[in-house]
């Protein structure tokens, strides 16, 4: 049994899999609210990451570094937040919300549409090639710990560790907190919670700008790990975000959690073990076979129709 | 006692709205709730037709295209054009009339597109004739369709949808990869679709040792393809089938205990539409002498489901009618020499569509506006002025010569495209005369947009447009063009 | 004795925890009226759930004309003879009031894919019958679902038509038993009186069996040959209406302890 395969492997599925779960909440937060899938979520990652990658521009980029290396990543990551969150916001307000009362496939329509719109407003402003984070020049590439034999690079401890802590963040608001009351309560009956004074919109909005939030830091940490972003990468990371989601039960958030890092590890290993070739193969057969099986994801609940 | 004598039939609603004893105000008022006007009348009339009339009307015209147009392009984009049109009406059988969300759907048409090449092209070295080819595909098809359908016995509605969906990025993969599949007890591997690279060694169709060798006869067999699946979908609609679906489009429940085997009823609802993706794959494939993955991915799915709902799902006539104008629109946007034509003169239509009579004032606004811009920027920063052309034809000529032309764009596009973003989402905001006096910097900001940034690459722009257009059209009119409004229990 | 159509032998349906029916029994016999009653959350409608396929009992067996039927789905079900209405309308809103009647027509029809883009004799002959069966069937209702009524969309139709049209669509399947659910509930007084004497007639004129789940006891009182009475899942009383209606655990169901020992 080659341990440091293994290891590596595991480092690679872990880190990539905190990046799928942090993008999996936003899925698996809207469609319990809202029962809707918001096909545009990987988009907003993807923003994200653009959003990064201009303030590290601004600040004078890898090479010279206005600010101090840490700064400059909460820097970037904070605004690539706070402009995924609103950009979140807009979508809802404005594709989401005058569909509430339409037919189910209004808003899938208009998601797709969002989507096409962002990646190729992307596309036409910043052109098709990749732009680079060059993370390795603002962190040294052999920093890091020992663990077992392996290199383990800081960044990818840093993002693993952000991500984490940006999750048990989340599940304490929504465990512990009014807002996270009221959005478990909206998200079991609209209606009722509005009868119950709460103000369903504005949970709404919270709902979708801390989801998308979540989405603009992880399109920052993807672009610190690899080193590079473009405009195709919401549809990629978008797609294996939506399979956790939904592998771990679309509407729980413990189950986002759970099956982003479970998409991880199964893609790292099957890259590693099977073949990188059909590592996505993998990856969507699993969903498939997962729904066959458990229709309602792992952690899922299935709902209940009174006839 | 309510609603009327036993014996008389009731009278039907009359034009004037009152309120009648024996009539309640609901029903009294059917009338207020019809739609009026031509485009409702124009549909009424044609709802009358025989079917044989309305495909005449149809395809009848478009047969003589191979006459008109001279350009190969051209004829090229029609014969697209035609199996797109197919494409979505088999889309509509499962999305429109029984209201399964299949976002699998251009799995099919690969599927038939790459199952005839095997049977009729160098890679294999079979070369069967379209006779038998075709049939092959068409059942090889509506199996594929079955299978993937199964999984609507257990899943529903947005599960059904992500299902279907990932069998598409499941079929996309596979075609990228499948050109070095190792079976056991063979040795090496087996190439079956030459990943990337596609087949590019069809054969043309032929049917009876008769060849068909040129656009035209592609066209022309596109043609009838699309009147013979067209009509047998429309009489299948109108059938007992085509109301079982409806029923299970409204209430999959109710209609299974009114003893419609809903299971059953959904997977041929699958089968039925993939066998004519697959039909349509088939052509496809012949006359383009080609395959390739990137033929079938989601940009496809996205113009379909595009074309279906512009059209509203569920009529026949207005997904026909959305795949032409859709996919005629996109093709012309593709390239600079077409593109502005395209967007100018949509800009104008919308803005003589919705505003009227008041179009005049906002546009000789706008007018105004830009003249002025363009004479305060010589004076202060002539660097606004001399930007070197950016589109092809003469009516960008005239519009570069009046709009603002910054030589450097670069450093200002995107603020200036979200700042494009930004002010049109705010003026969905305002009203009155407020919204109409801010209209026109926007639109001026439009144009300036257009012709400084988009035009440059308007086989991207037109996907934006695409994009904004189908989340305009959710908001204003989510049953579509020519569709009914539906009332949905929530 | 006339044969039971529908038989009921200790059935049993439980959620989870919660045991909705608990060990039924109950019979209907041919041209019979019964009505089951109960306070709400008795169990009646999960009853028809069970009965008509949409979940599986738990333990005993459903009989239609002797054979059982438990484990079909639930378009067999229908097939076999069992029509029902719902609590909830569940009309096809969108569809004209004909094509719903036509629509429940579908199981004892056969023309398939091929007949019919073929337009086949046999086809249009098939299509032509359907049609008549459905204006047959609406005409039961007088001249309310008549006319020019047949091509409007269900959804325009008033509370009281569209309880009437369900009923129609329920008949179309040509059924054994109808299952009707609440059929008077939401309407006014005299509306109630007109469905009484509907679901009279229905048996009268049409040759009906018919179960109903009702709560309004004139409606109860005017139409059933038989009664029965659930509270909690259990069979509490079963008799004619009289008999039930003073009987005490009935009275102690809906009321409560107290107001049955003043009776």
């Amino acid at each position: 049994m080659d341990w440091t395969t293994f290891i590596q492997l595991t480092v690679n599925g872990l880190t990539l899999g905190s990046v799928y779960a942090l993008i999996a909440l936003g899925y698996s937060m809207v469609y319990g609210i809202l029962k809707l899938l918001n096909f545009a979520h990987g988009e907003v990652f993807m923003v994200g990451a653009f959003i990064g990658w201009g303030v590290l521009n601004l600040l004078g980029g890898a090479v010279d570094p206005r600010v101090p290396v840490w700064l400059l990543i909460t820097l970037m990551t904070a605004a690539a937040m706070l402009g995924a969150g609103l950009l979140g916001v807009v979508i809802e307000r404005f594709a989401y919300r005058p569909l509430r009362n339409a037919p189910r496939i209004a808003p899938l329509i208009s998601a797709l549409g969002v989507s096409f719109f962002l990646q190729n407003s992307v596309l036409i402003l910043y052109g098709a090639n990749f732009k680079t984070y060059d993370t390795f020049t603002l962190v040294d590439p052999f920093s890091g710990i020992q663990l077992g034999g392996v290199n383990v690079w800081i960044i990818r401890i840093v993002v693993f560790v952000s991500a984490i802590a940006m999750m048990l963040g989340l599940f304490a608001l929504v465990r512990y907190s009014r807002l996270g009351k009221a959005m478990r309560a909206t998200s079991f009956d609209r209606e009722a919670a509005s009868m119950m004074g709460i103000d369903v919109d504005k949970v709404i909005v919270k709902t979708f700008f801390i989801g998308s939030a979540l989405a603009g830091a992880a399109g920052v940490l993807v672009g610190l790990v690899f080193g590079q972003i473009n405009h195709f990468m919401g549809f990629n990371y978008g797609l294996k975000g939506f399979t956790a989601a939904v592998i771990g039960g679309i509407g729980s958030i413990p189950g986002a959690m759970f099956g982003g890092l479970f998409i991880g590890l199964a893609e790292a290993y099957s890259a590693g073990y099977i073949s990188s070739v059909f590592q996505d193969l993998i990856v969507f057969s699993l969903l498939v076979v997962v729904l066959l099986v458990r229709p309602s994801g792992l952690f899922g609940r299935a709902t209940i129709q009174k006839v | 006692m309510a609603d009327g004598d036993p014996v008389d039939l009731p009278a039907p609603p009359d034009a004037q709205n009152r309120p009648r004893i024996g009539v309640d105000e609901w029903v009294g008022q059917v009338e207020d709730r019809r739609e009026h006007g031509p485009r409702v009348r124009l549909v009424n009339a044609w709802n009358e037709l025989h079917l044989a009339a309305k495909l005449a009307i149809f395809v009848g015209p478009a047969a003589f295209l191979p006459f008109v147009v001279s350009s190969d392009y051209w004829m090229q984009v029609a014969v697209i054009t035609a199996l797109y049109a197919v494409l979505a009406v088999g889309l509509n059988v499962a999305v429109g009339f029984a209201g399964l969300l299949d976002l699998g759907y251009v799995a099919f048409f690969g599927f038939g597109a790459y199952a005839y090449t095997w049977l009729a092209s160098e890679h294999f070295d079979l070369h069967w004739d379209a006779t038998y080819a075709i049939p092959t595909v068409v059942v090889a098809s509506a199996a594929l369709g079955f299978i993937v359908g199964l999984p609507s016995r257990r899943l529903v509605g947005d599960y059904l949808a992500i299902v279907t969906l990932f069998f598409l990025f499941i079929f996309n993969t596979l075609l990228l990869n499948a050109d070095r599949i190792n079976i056991p007890f063979k040795e090496g591997s087996i190439n079956f679709t030459r990943g990337p690279n596609g087949i590019s060694t069809v054969d043309p169709m032929s049917f009876f040792g008769l060849e068909l060798r040129t656009l035209d006869h592609y066209f022309w067999l596109s043609l009838v393809t699309f009147a013979v699946v067209v009509g047998a979908l429309y009489l299948l609609n109108e059938s007992r089938t085509g109301r079982a679906w409806r029923a299970l489009r409204e209430d999959p429940l109710a209609a299974e205990l009114m003893s419609m085997p809903v299971n059953r009823l959904k997977l041929l609802a699958f089968s039925i539409g993939a066998a004519a993706a697959g039909l349509t794959g088939s052509i496809f494939a012949a006359q383009n002498g080609s395959v390739f993955p990137v033929d079938f991915d989601l940009t496809l799915l996205i113009s379909l489901y595009a074309f279906v709902i512009l059209g509203g799902a569920g009529s026949i006539l207005g997904v026909a009618i959305g795949a032409v104008t859709i996919n005629v629109a996109l093709e012309l946007l593709r390239t600079p020499e077409n593109a502005s034509f395209v967007f100018y003169f949509l800009l104008l239509v919308a803005i003589v569509a919705i505003l009227r009579r008041r179009a005049a004032a906002v546009l000789a606004g706008i007018v105004v506006l830009g003249f002025l811009l363009r004479l305060a920027a010589e004076g202060v920063k002539p660097s606004w002025t001399t930007g070197e052309d950016r589109g092809l034809t003469w009516v960008d000529r005239l519009v570069e010569d009046w709009v603002l032309l910054p030589t450097d764009i670069a450093r200002i596009d995107d603020v200036a495209y979200i700042g494009l973003i930004a002010a049109v989402l705010a003026l969905l905001q305002l009203r009155g005369f407020v919204r109409l006096a801010a209209l026109v910097p926007v639109l001026y900001l439009a144009v300036f947009v257009w012709q400084n940034v988009l035009v440059i690459q308007p086989s991207v722009a037109r996907y934006i447009m695409l994009g904004a257009m189908l989340v305009a059209l959710m908001a204003a009119r989510p049953q579509g063009l020519f569709g009914t409004p539906r009332v949905e229990i929530v | 004795m006339t044969p039971a159509i529908l038989e009921l032998r200790g059935l049993t349906k439980a959620f989870g925890g919660l045991t909705c029916v608990n060990a039924l029994d109950l019979e209907v016999r041919e041209r019979e009226i019964v009505s089951i009653i109960g306070p709400n959350g008795a169990g009646k409608t999960t009853v028809f759930n069970v009965i008509t396929g949409i979940f599986r009992p738990d333990g005993g067996d459903i009989l239609l004309d002797g054979a059982s039927i438990v484990g079909l789905e639930p378009h067999e079900i229908t097939n076999r003879g069992v029509a029902r209405t719902f609590q909830t309308l569940r009309l096809f809103l969108n569809m004209t009031v004909k094509e719903n009647v036509m629509a429940a027509a579908y199981g004892h029809t056969k023309a398939g894919v091929l007949r019919s883009v073929l337009r086949t004799p046999g086809a249009r002959r098939e299509e032509r019958e359907i049609n008549r069966l459905a204006e047959e069937r609406l005409s039961f209702f007088g001249q309310r679902l008549m006319g020019y009524r047949w091509n409007q969309p269900a959804y325009s139709l008033s509370y009281a038509n569209r309880r009437r049209l369900e009923i129609a669509r329920a008949t179309a399947t040509n059924p054994r038993i109808l299952l009707l659910d609440e059929p008077a509930a939401g309407m006014n007084p005299s509306e109630t009186h007109e469905i009484t004497e509907l679901i009279g007639q229905l048996r009268e004129e049409g040759g009906y069996t018919i179960l109903v789940i009702e709560h309004d006891m004139h409606v109860v009182e005017g139409i059933s040959d038989r009664v029965v009475a659930l509270d909690h899942g259990v069979k509490i009383a079963e008799g004619s209406f009289e008999a039930v209606a003073t009987d005490e655990q009935v009275v102690e169901a809906y009321l409560g302890r107290r107001e049955a020992t003043t009776k």
